[in-house]
């Protein structure tokens, strides 16, 4: 019971996300900070407004850090399919070795 | 980016980058923005008294107290860049021993904020406020570059190292400032022309020349 918990807490702490997930985290994480960083400039400048340029670049990259960190269900979207354990009743002829 | 440490990590390098390459675009809007000072300055009163340094000094020296007028217009140089502006007065005179040094000094100072840095200003409660009704709802605040005094009287009482100033000719007052930018380089009044920096339109007084020592009348009679 004790083990379940901590376990679960374990996953809760790690968020771990499949593959798919990380490439799109990466995306979404280079993508938003640029564009933010884009927005903040060009607003700041053409109201000559350099608290607003502040305020557009940090709300933004607090904005990215709630979109990129948690690890959000469309990030698991396509989970690892493990082969079952000790290797029976296995299936090959839709198995991909590399090499 | 497999875990939430990693993800973390990752953002934050990526905003360290982003955060300074728009500092940079800030600090080069700043090239692009003309700067068009003017400042008329003239001296209104000169007289050169004497005193000492200090109350417990045994030295005497010649302090020129001066008033002058200054109209100026700085207004260009309040641009969204711009956290404070610090202008100055100087007197400078020729140096008696080298002709390639002036005496400098400065007998007035000022410290214009931008709105953006009203909250920086080392002045109380009453004034902060009435400061941050000035601009209130504005980003930058051109009209506070633009100086108008009339008699103002010199913050600082000028001496030099010899102690003696009375009767020193040729002098000439100065204005200067400093930009002082949320980023980017601190400058100073520009001694070339730089691309969209044009160099202050007037800012410098007509000669004068220091007076002789103000002797008071009450000492004139004592000290026969």
């Amino acid at each position: 019971m004790a083990d379940q918990i901590l376990e679960q807490a374990r996953e809760l702490f790690e968020g771990q996300i499949d593959f798919e997930g990380q490439k799109l985290a990466e995306f979404l994480a280079t993508a938003l900070l640029a564009t933010v960083g884009a927005i903040s400039f060009i607003v700041g400048y053409f109201r000559q407004d350099i608290k607003g340029a502040l305020l557009i670049g940090l709300g933004g990259t607090v904005l990215t850090f709630l979109a990129v960190v948690p690890p959000w269900p469309i990030f698991n979207k396509h989970p690892v399919k493990w082969l079952p354990v000790g290797g029976q009743n296995l299936d090959t002829s839709e198995l991909i070795i590399d090499g | 980016m497999h875990s939430t440490v990693v993800r973390a990590q990752n953002v934050f390098g990526f905003f360290t980058t982003v955060a300074f390459a728009v500092a940079a675009l800030i600090a080069f809007t700043d090239l692009i923005t003309p700067r068009t000072p003017k400042a008329n300055i003239s001296m209104s009163k000169v007289e050169v008294v004497r005193g000492r340094p200090n109350y417990y000094s045994t030295k005497k020296e010649e302090y020129a107290v001066l008033r002058f007028n200054l109209n100026a217009d700085f207004s260009s140089l309040m641009n969204w860049n711009t956290k404070q502006l610090f202008v100055y007065v100087s007197a400078s005179w020729p140096n008696s021993t080298s002709s390639e040094h002036t005496n400098e000094a400065v007998i007035w100072d000022t410290i214009i904020t931008s709105p953006s840095a009203d909250h920086l200003q080392n002045i109380g409660p009453a004034a902060m406020k009435k400061l941050k009704k000035s601009a209130e709802g504005k980003t930058i605040d051109p009209s506070r570059g633009k100086i108008n005094l009339k008699n103002q009287k010199a913050k600082y009482q000028i001496t030099a190292p010899g102690g003696r100033l009375a009767e020193k000719n040729d002098v000439v007052l100065k204005v200067h400032y400093n930009i002082q930018p949320w980023v980017g380089v601190l400058t100073w009044t520009p001694q070339i022309e730089f691309g969209k920096w044009k160099m202050m339109k007037g800012g410098v007084s007509k000669l004068f020349n220091f007076p002789a020592l103000k002797v008071k009348k009450a000492a004139d009679t004592t000290s026969r």
